[in-house]
């Protein structure tokens, strides 16, 4: 029934194939089985994660967030079938910008979109969980940002959640392309405009934030590590949250 | 009738506007004696092929799996249009009633004969598929599957419909 599949990246929980559904050209994402866990558990943890991840990536699209059509969603073969985007990550455009100079305009046409899609998100009680350049997305063309991997999405109004979801951007950006600059503060300039609630969420950041605690008692902020760490690992349950505690603690003992 | 591609499976589609016997065609449905079986959709919800075409997608998987809801392979496809999980309403919204006159007519891998039946079946005008867009009821769209102003900014009517359609089983 299924045209060709053509497997473009596998990941810890998941492998994405590019495909074609009906007639337009597609992404599918499959999550496997983790052969360590008991089956039974197995299959009813993938189908909520699935159907969970189906949500999120909708209810952005409601709140006014571009993410990929959502075309067909499989509980049998645990699949989730997209629009293919067309277009650089966020993370290429911006590796890019550090090895051939930053282009200035485009840079801030890229973290107003980020500012202003997290701020949507949060303001509608949506938090992504994986906030990196990496599940960001330049659309060819038209240059909108589509966000892309509500993997670890979920639904919360604590001011704290949505801290700590800015909070992994601002890492993820410090790690990969501290050449570019203080994107950061120009992605949180565009949240300040784009959510309402604004003021709550980057008070819990600046408690969390190293580059916000400068030559204070910097790494102790009672969110950040122990919050994060625990959602993390509620969260995945899976191979993924070495990678993230490491992520997360490497800088902190510097 | 124009056919479209689902997976190695055939869809026939065919517009038709000022259509007169929906009541007649109504009560040959609902009697099970409608020949050949079809799908009759309200079109006025229907801004263009692509959503009946990913709800086609989804009938013929459950219908791989015999899995399907509804009683027929085409009321299946109607029931999967609404994005609803509530069968007796998505057929009355997204079926015909006995007063509508523009319908969508959709037949999964029809046989020559059976396309030259419907057309004598259907008592109207057959009009291109490219006027959906044009003659789509937006207000009443945006009603039944509850799009709000925020998510139009982003995106068409059609992929909104689309989403629905796909995640209605996962919500």
């Amino acid at each position: 029934m299924e045209s060709s599949m053509v497997l473009i990246k596998q990941g810890a929980e998941a492998r994405v194939f590019e495909s074609k559904f009906v007639d337009r050209r597609s992404i599918v994402k499959e999550r496997f089985s983790k052969k360590y866990r008991h089956p039974s558990l197995d299959s009813k943890l993938t189908l909520k994660r699935l159907n969970a991840e189906a949500r999120c990536t909708t209810k952005a699209r409601r709140l006014g967030v571009p993410t990929p059509v959502l075309y067909a969603v499989d509980p049998l073969l645990y699949t989730l079938t997209f629009e293919y985007v067309e277009g650089l990550s966020v993370k290429d455009v911006f590796l890019d910008f550090g090895l051939h100079g930053t282009v200035e305009e485009h840079m801030n046409d890229i973290a107003t979109q980020i500012g202003d899609a997290i701020g949507k998100l949060h303001d509608g009680g949506l938090i992504h969980g994986d906030l990196t350049t990496s599940n960001m997305l330049i659309r060819s063309g038209t240059n909108q940002l589509v966000l892309i991997d509500f993997g670890l999405s979920f639904t919360s109004t604590l001011p704290e959640d949505k801290a700590v979801d800015l909070y992994v951007l601002e890492r993820a950006l410090l790690s990969m392309h501290s050449s570019c600059g203080n994107v950061m503060d120009r992605i949180l300039a565009a949240y300040r405009k784009s959510s309402k609630q604004w003021s709550s969420t980057l008070n819990k950041l600046a408690q969390a934030s190293p580059s916000e605690t400068k030559g204070k008692k910097a790494h102790n902020g009672g969110l950040s590590s122990v919050n994060y760490v625990l959602h993390t690992l509620v969260r995945t349950g899976d191979g993924k949250w070495v990678e993230k505690m490491r992520k997360l603690f490497v800088p902190l003992l510097f | 009738m124009k056919p479209f591609d689902v997976g190695g499976t055939t869809l026939f589609l065919a517009l038709y506007s000022d259509v007169t016997n929906s009541k007649e065609l109504l009560d040959l449905m609902q009697a099970g004696t409608l020949e050949p079986e079809i799908a009759l959709l309200n079109a006025l919800l229907i801004p263009d092929v692509f959503p009946v075409l990913a709800a086609a997608h989804k009938t013929l998987i459950a219908k791989s799996r015999e899995a399907l809801t509804t009683r027929t392979l085409h009321s299946e496809l109607v029931y999967n249009y609404s994005g609803s999980k509530h069968i007796s309403e998505s057929l009355k919204r997204c079926g015909i009633s006995d007063s509508t006159s523009y319908i969508l007519v959709a037949r999964f891998d029809a046989s020559a004969d059976e396309v030259t039946a419907i057309k004598e079946l259907i008592k109207g005008v057959e009009i291109n598929l490219e006027e959906l867009e044009g003659r789509a009821n937006q207000a009443q769209i945006q009603k039944h599957y509850k799009i709000p102003a925020s998510e139009l900014r982003i995106s068409s009517l059609s992929d909104a419909i689309t989403c629905r359609i796909a995640a209605r089983d996962a919500l």
